[in-house]
């Protein structure tokens, strides 16, 4: 009746979800910068791509400091003193703060000449491939948690931050037709990837245990599941897929409307993998 | 669990020479008068709206067969304990000696990572306003009252209990009482296939209650509103 | 907290030296190795808590206590230790009961209306001020008549200081609130053993019958006798059966819940009692030997009481009683246990005694494991003592309820309505009659809004309550923790004295009872000429104490009052073994508690000079002193032939059935299918009205919605949370549906504590506003979440006098429930005067002077009428 009421609220809210949205896209900008030192087709995006993923790295950080409940404190987590290395949190600290390092290294190289910034090209690129895993893993390491203790993540997590930079990345472009077309193939074979790992993910939690089972009937119905299944799954990365597969994908209106899905099935697949999973734990009482 | 097959370095139960705290909470003698939730809040002038231990029930069976359980829950101070390892800072850490899964709170930044790891619901975000206390913000979480337990007392929620239903003591003794009841009664915890090695051991739990997800079908209608009063106006 | 004393490291050594006692003691005998209780420390600094040994008043358990102390403040309330009875623990109220001192709503200092009555204007005074107010008022009274001045307590531990002070005055106009309580049990067992409440001994018994009784949430004694039964339950193997309409947390506990119809729980006593007789089960020596009966008389007079009709009335299949009732009496020991459930109706005084008859017809009276009498402690009261008021009240003895020993309080609006006693000066100590009472505001707030009827309204209280709210004056009183108060109370097999000491001063202005009594008798009285002011001659509350402790025999020996201040509580035998619960002697063997208290033998010295009648009765210098059985002197039991009364032949003077019987609630047969029974219950965690301002109380329980079995909601189209309006023949309500299968489907149930309109923003849920009367805000009240703060039910509930014990039938209200309408708003209450003055009218029908009370009892058609004993004009002296 009234007489119980001891409730426990989810460990993390919404805000998370925006955090891993904006440093995946950043990893993957960088990414793509690195990447015009290898392939001479995404040259244009080297320093607009930079910025926009430098300015992003900014708001991520800021983002995860302000998200503490005691956002002065974040220094704790730079003091390799208290560093416990069991935590995926550590892990991204030191990415992060690396990736921070190396991109302020890139900076200085990018008005010298090729060969410079060659290296930290390199080295960034790693760790923009290493941020949005390690993402993954701050879900992942938690072995109750249903759709979260899953190997998929880390991988989701990483495909889902290439397409997003990659559909940032299509307004950076000014419509060059070879960066355009390579940005379609990145996202193209992307959201396809990114389809496969959410429709796995789906189906396993369906035919799981009963937390996964609940987890299930909670992702898939309601407002939630409007925002996994609905604007994620359908409206975010199969109906671009769609669009990117057939030649209107291949004009520049198609492929911005591409994009645009792209990112809104960005955030709402992380909005929806990092709370909807949470809401089972919500009724342990 | 033998020295040889333990998988874990951090755990301390049957290592002689250390201590390896436990509850027992016999819920045929659980009678739910909330003593122990109260004198917990006592105990750390705990803020309202959060608890460090507390006592659910559940109403099973059609009229007019009917039965009411009570499951009083806590930190199981696991001996392998998730939160341990989610902490980034070690701010979580488990007492080697006694096998206390304690908190240092200045050194707590706030993440929330051990809350997430936690199959139990055990942990959680002290407000912004206390009675007396100046600890907010943090995570906080049941002791097993280190406090009272290292100066030779049993926990607050075990002094008070008024059906003796819950009974502390080191399981590494094999002459002291949760010994003895861990041994001559069917024991379970909560949510073992985590791997946590919880400490705090039920006799009689109803699988109604430990069953996890098992809330959700028989969901109390009146509870609901009280807990989106509880989400819209708790700030924490 | 942890870096700052202890280290992780050195921790082993600190606990080391228990292992080593722990290996050496018996296996099985073992119990927790670190100790309960007595120490506190504070868990940020480790340090240690200064301990104060007190006695808990939350609720009337009267639990020993201790009080931890840290910067001057209460911080923990922990059972103290060395307590026989309650063993060291204490229930989630009595954990709370700091709330009540440092309630930031506390008033803090005198207060004075300047509104309308009932406005919330108030201005502060002076302590001068308003006592010079208070005696004025006082002294005008005592002109006209003493008894003019009425009091009227709900609880009242002062140990005698509330009498002396009425004493003093010369008025007998003193009420209590038993009525509204449970004083149908009391009135039920009073004639028939002596004591007015049992104590069954869960720990060793067998098999238990709990007929209503909710012990494991509220109930006398809902802490040691919980205790008690957890420890039956699993140490001994008990049985537990209860006999509720309700799923109580002790219904969910036992075995066995079997729902009855509201009120019927004597019918099914009766029936068991029939299987019992008729099947020869019954324990004849102790009947024949104990009883003013003999067994053949027994089992001619329970011959009508068949399972088959008891199964027709409460709805129990026949099957069951019969299986149960032979259970009972072959299981030994046994015991059983009621409470409000088959006391508060028309006739529960007769549903008492039926209950109690099954532990005595099956001799399970005073045996280890059995149904025992209760175990008290007197003491002295300091002289000299004011004599008793010439002239008796007709409000505290009204001549209708001759058998209502203790009173009928809940009547008082209507009797001084009614013009039969005239109020000047109306004091009120720890009472809240407009929420408590039956009527609520529609009666009492009727009776206090109208200052002919009441001129002045003095209250004495720590809080603004709904009563308070309506009064002229407002005397700051302390809450428990700052007071002395000497207490005993039979919780357990275990008697023990103890005391209530303050934990620190008086906060604010407030002054503890017994000093603003003194102080209003020394404003009466200044010099001592009018000879009051000699009968209140004490320094301060300890002074008083010392008056009353310092000469009990065997107290004396061990300290007086300096042990009580030191230990709390004087056990009168045996020494509490914390960690196992068991009662020890001086080496550490466990002891029994005493048993067979009627058979302990009289002395010589009490002998000589006693007579000894044919049947046995021994007396001396005119008063029964005990009773000869087999040759032996016993002291038997304090009835007036020292036996068990099964037929109770004062009740017959009036036209009531001595002996057991049932008699069905004539409104509950006549119900229509559409019609419900609405009755009301406590949680565990809140008592009748002041535990709402308790935030962790209130934080756990803080709304009521009405209890409906599915069966019920279907036919209403209700589900859990849909708004219902209860509506019954004196108001309505509007409140939310809580579906429910713990509960009879003729059944509707109401908690109460909810539902405040006054005491403090907390429980009206009004914290925006500010602390009005001088107490110190509690940061932790922004996070105050819940916004239900329930609705009260009392104004629906119309009175009912059982006409033999007084008692309220709170459980006897026929309600009709059905889906708000659109006009409907939660929390929605109304009720009328005039229909609860109709209800009162009607009740007095069935008391003895009434035109019912013949109709109802035809097995009394020889009885010569109510003229037939008026000249009697008694009053029952308990």
């Amino acid at each position: 009746m009234g007489d119980y009421v001891v409730f426990h609220d989810v460990a993390w809210h919404g805000i998370y979800a925006v955090y891993f949205f904006v440093i995946g896209i950043s990893a993957a900008l960088f990414f793509l910068s690195a990447l015009s030192w290898f392939r001479e087709e995404y040259r244009p995006l080297r320093t607009p791509a930079f910025y926009g993923s430098l300015v992003l790295l900014a708001v991520a950080g800021l983002m995860l400091i302000g998200d503490l409940s005691q956002p002065a404190r974040f220094l704790n987590v730079l003091n390799p003193a208290y560093w416990h290395m069991t935590s995926p949190l550590v892990w991204g600290t030191i990415l992060l703060v690396a990736f921070g390092v190396v991109s302020i290294w890139y900076f200085t190289t990018l008005g010298k000449g090729d060969s410079a910034g060659k290296l930290p090209a390199m080295i960034g690129a790693l760790l923009a491939i290493a941020i949005p895993v390690y993402t993954g893993f701050d879900l992942a390491v938690h072995q109750h948690r249903p759709v979260w203790n899953s190997s998929l993540v880390p991988v989701l997590f990483l495909g889902l931050s290439l397409i997003s930079g990659a559909a940032v990345a299509t307004f950076l472009a000014r419509g060059d037709p070879r960066l355009v077309a390579a940005l379609r193939q990145i996202m193209l074979w992307g959201s396809g990837a990114v389809a496969i790992m959410v429709i796995s993910l789906v189906i396993t939690t369906g035919y799981g245990g009963s937390a996964e089972e609940l987890t299930y009937a909670f992702m898939t119905s309601g407002t939630m599941g409007m925002t996994f299944i609905g604007l994620g799954l359908l409206a975010g990365t199969l109906l671009p897929l769609l669009v990117l597969a057939v030649p209107m994908g291949r004009q520049q209106t198609g492929l911005m409307a591409a994009a645009v899905l792209i990112l809104i099935g960005g955030i709402s697949l992380r909005y929806s993998i990092l709370m909807g999973p949470q809401i089972v734990q919500t009724f342990f009482s | 669990m033998s020295e040889e097959l333990r998988l874990s370095s951090i755990e301390t139960r049957g290592v002689q020479g250390k201590k390896r705290y436990a509850m027992v909470i016999d819920t045929r003698r659980c009678i739910g008068c909330m003593a122990c939730q109260v004198a917990c809040k006592a105990e750390y002038d705990t803020p309202l709206g959060v608890n460090r231990t507390w006592v659910p029930y559940k109403v099973v069976g059609t009229y007019p067969n009917v039965k009411k359980h009570f499951l009083p829950r806590l930190c199981n101070h696991c001996d392998d304990p998730p939160c341990v390892r989610a902490c980034p800072v070690d701010a979580t850490y488990k007492v080697d000696d006694g096998g206390f899964v304690l908190q240092r709170y200045e050194r707590c930044i706030g993440c929330r990572a051990c809350m997430a790891s936690c199959p139990y619901n055990a942990r959680f975000m002290l407000p912004s306003h206390r009675t007396y206390t100046k600890i907010n913000n943090v995570v906080d979480k049941c002791t097993f009252c280190f406090h009272r337990v290292t100066q030779g007392l049993v926990p607050a929620c075990v002094q008070t209990c008024i059906g003796r239903s819950r009974v502390f003591g080191d399981l590494n003794d094999p002459n002291s009482e949760v010994s003895y009841l861990v041994t001559r009664n069917a024991t379970q915890v909560l949510r073992p296939e985590q791997g946590t090695k919880p400490q705090v051991f039920y006799i009689g739990a109803d699988r109604n209650q430990t069953e996890y997800g098992r809330d959700l079908y028989f969901r109390p209608d009146v509870m609901e509103e009280d807990r989106a009063a509880w989400s819209r106006n708790l700030k924490i | 907290m942890i870096d700052s004393k202890i280290s992780r490291r050195t921790f082993l050594k600190v606990s080391a030296g228990t292992t080593a006692a722990a290996a050496a003691a018996p296996r099985l005998l073992q119990a927790m190795e670190n100790q309960l209780g007595g120490k506190d420390f504070d868990p940020v600094s480790m340090t240690e808590r200064k301990a104060i040994p007190i006695n808990c008043h939350v609720c009337n358990i009267q639990d020993g206590a201790i009080a931890f102390v840290e910067n001057g403040r209460v911080v923990k309330l922990e059972g103290n230790p060395e307590h026989v009875s309650t063993r060291g623990r204490l229930c989630a109220k009595g954990n709370a009961g700091m709330w009540y001192s440092y309630d930031p709503d506390r008033i803090l200092y005198p207060l004075k209306r300047v509104g309308t009555r009932g406005e919330g204007k108030w201005k502060r005074i002076t302590w001068d001020e308003a006592l010079t107010e208070v005696a004025g008022k006082l002294d005008a009274a005592l002109k006209e008549d003493p008894n003019t001045i009425m009091l009227k307590w709900g609880r009242n531990r002062t140990g005698g200081t509330l009498e002396r002070f009425m004493h003093t005055l010369g008025s007998a106009t003193i009420l209590n609130h038993t009525s509204v309580c449970e004083s149908s049990k009391k009135v039920g067992m009073e004639p028939c053993w002596g004591p007015d409440i049992e104590t069954p001994d869960f720990a060793n018994t067998k098999y238990v019958l709990n007929f209503g009784s909710n012990i494991l949430e509220a109930a006398y004694f809902h802490n040691p006798l919980s205790q008690r039964i957890a420890e039956g339950r699993v140490d001994n193997n008990m049985k537990i059966v209860t006999f509720d309409v309700r799923l109580s947390n002790t219904a969910g506990f036992s075995d066995e819940w079997i729902p009855v119809f509201p009120g019927t729980d004597g019918a099914v006593a009766l029936a068991m009692g029939h299987v019992i007789l008729r099947d020869n089960l019954q324990d004849s020596d102790f009947i024949n030997t104990w009883t003013n009966v003999t067994v053949e008389e027994l089992r001619e007079h329970y011959k009508q009481f068949t399972p088959e009709w008891a199964e027709k009335i409460s709805g129990v299949p026949a099957g069951t009683i019969e299986r149960i009732a032979r259970e009972f009496a072959l299981t030994r020991p046994a015991t059983l246990f009621t409470y409000r459930g088959p006391a508060k109706h028309l006739y529960g005084s007769y549903n008492e005694k039926s209950c109690m008859m099954l532990p005595i017809m099956t001799g399970n009276i005073e045996r280890r494991g059995g149904y025992c009498l209760p175990r008290g402690m007197g003491w002295p009261q300091p002289d000299p003592k004011p004599g008793k008021p010439a002239k008796d009240s007709i409000l505290a003895h009204p001549p209708e309820y001759p058998l209502a020993s203790h009173k009928v309080s809940h009547l008082t609006p209507f009797f001084i309505t009614d013009g039969r006693q005239k109020i000047n000066v109306y004091f009120t100590y720890q009472d809240n009659a407009p929420y408590t009472n039956p009527g609520s505001m529609a009666v009492w707030g009727k009776l206090y809004k109208d200052e002919k009827l009441i001129p002045y309204l003095v209250s004495m209280s720590s809080h603004m309550g709904e009563e308070t709210a309506l009064a002229d004056i407002i005397l700051p009183d302390c809450p428990y923790l700052e007071r002395w108060e000497p207490e005993s109370m039979p919780n357990s097999l275990w008697p023990w004295l103890g005391i209530r000491q303050p934990v620190h001063p008086y906060l604010g202005e407030s002054r503890e009872n017994r000093v603003l009594l003194r102080d209003i008798i020394w404003k009466l009285d200044p010099d001592g000429s009018r000879g009051m002011k000699k009968y209140w001659d004490f320094k301060d509350g300890e002074d008083y104490m010392r008056k009353h402790f310092d000469n009990v025999p065997g107290l004396k020996e061990a300290g007086g009052l300096d042990f009580l201040k030191k230990h709390g509580v004087w056990p009168i035998y045996g020494k509490l073994d914390p960690k196992t619960g068991k009662v020890v002697d001086k080496t550490g063997r466990e002891i029994q508690a005493e048993y067979g208290l009627h058979k302990k033998e009289l002395s010589d010295a009490d002998m000589a000079g006693a007579v000894v009648d044919a049947r046995g009765l021994i007396t001396k210098n005119g008063g029964a002193i005990g009773i000869r059985r087999n040759g032996k002197n016993y002291v038997g039991f304090s009835t007036g032939d020292r036996l068990i009364n099964v037929r109770v032949d004062e009740w017959a003077d009036y036209g009531f059935s001595p002996m057991p019987t049932f008699k069905r609630i004539p409104w509950h047969e006549t119900m229509k299918e559409d019609e419900l029974i609405m009755t009301t219950f406590k949680l565990n965690v809140h008592k009748q009205s002041r535990t709402a301002a308790v935030k962790w109380l209130a934080e756990i329980a803080h709304a009521n919605p009405v209890w409906m079995n599915p069966q019920t909601a279907k036919k209403l189209g209700v589900k859990t949370g849909d708004l219902v309006r209860v509506e019954s023949k004196v108001g309505y309500l509007v409140t939310k549906a809580y579906v429910t299968e713990g509960i009879h489907p003729k059944v509707v149930a109401i908690p109460t504590a909810f539902g405040h309109w006054e005491y403090g923003r907390l429980a009206t849920l009004k914290l925006k506003e500010k602390p009005q009367f001088g107490g110190q805000d509690d940061p932790d009240l922004q996070n105050v979440w819940w916004d239900d703060k329930g609705v009260h039910p009392n104004i629906i509930i119309p009175v009912v006098a059982d006409p033999i014990g007084g008692s309220q039938g709170w459980m006897d209200t026929v309600v009709k429930v059905a889906k708000a309408g659109p006009d409907d708003k939660y929390g929605d209450t109304q009720g009328s005067w005039d229909k609860h003055y109709e209800a009162f009218k009607e009740t007095m029908r069935y008391a003895y002077t009434g035109d019912l009370h013949r109709k109802m009892h035809p097995e009394m058609a020889a009885w010569g009428g109510p003229e037939s004993v008026k000249h009697k004009g008694g009053h029952g002296g308990h």
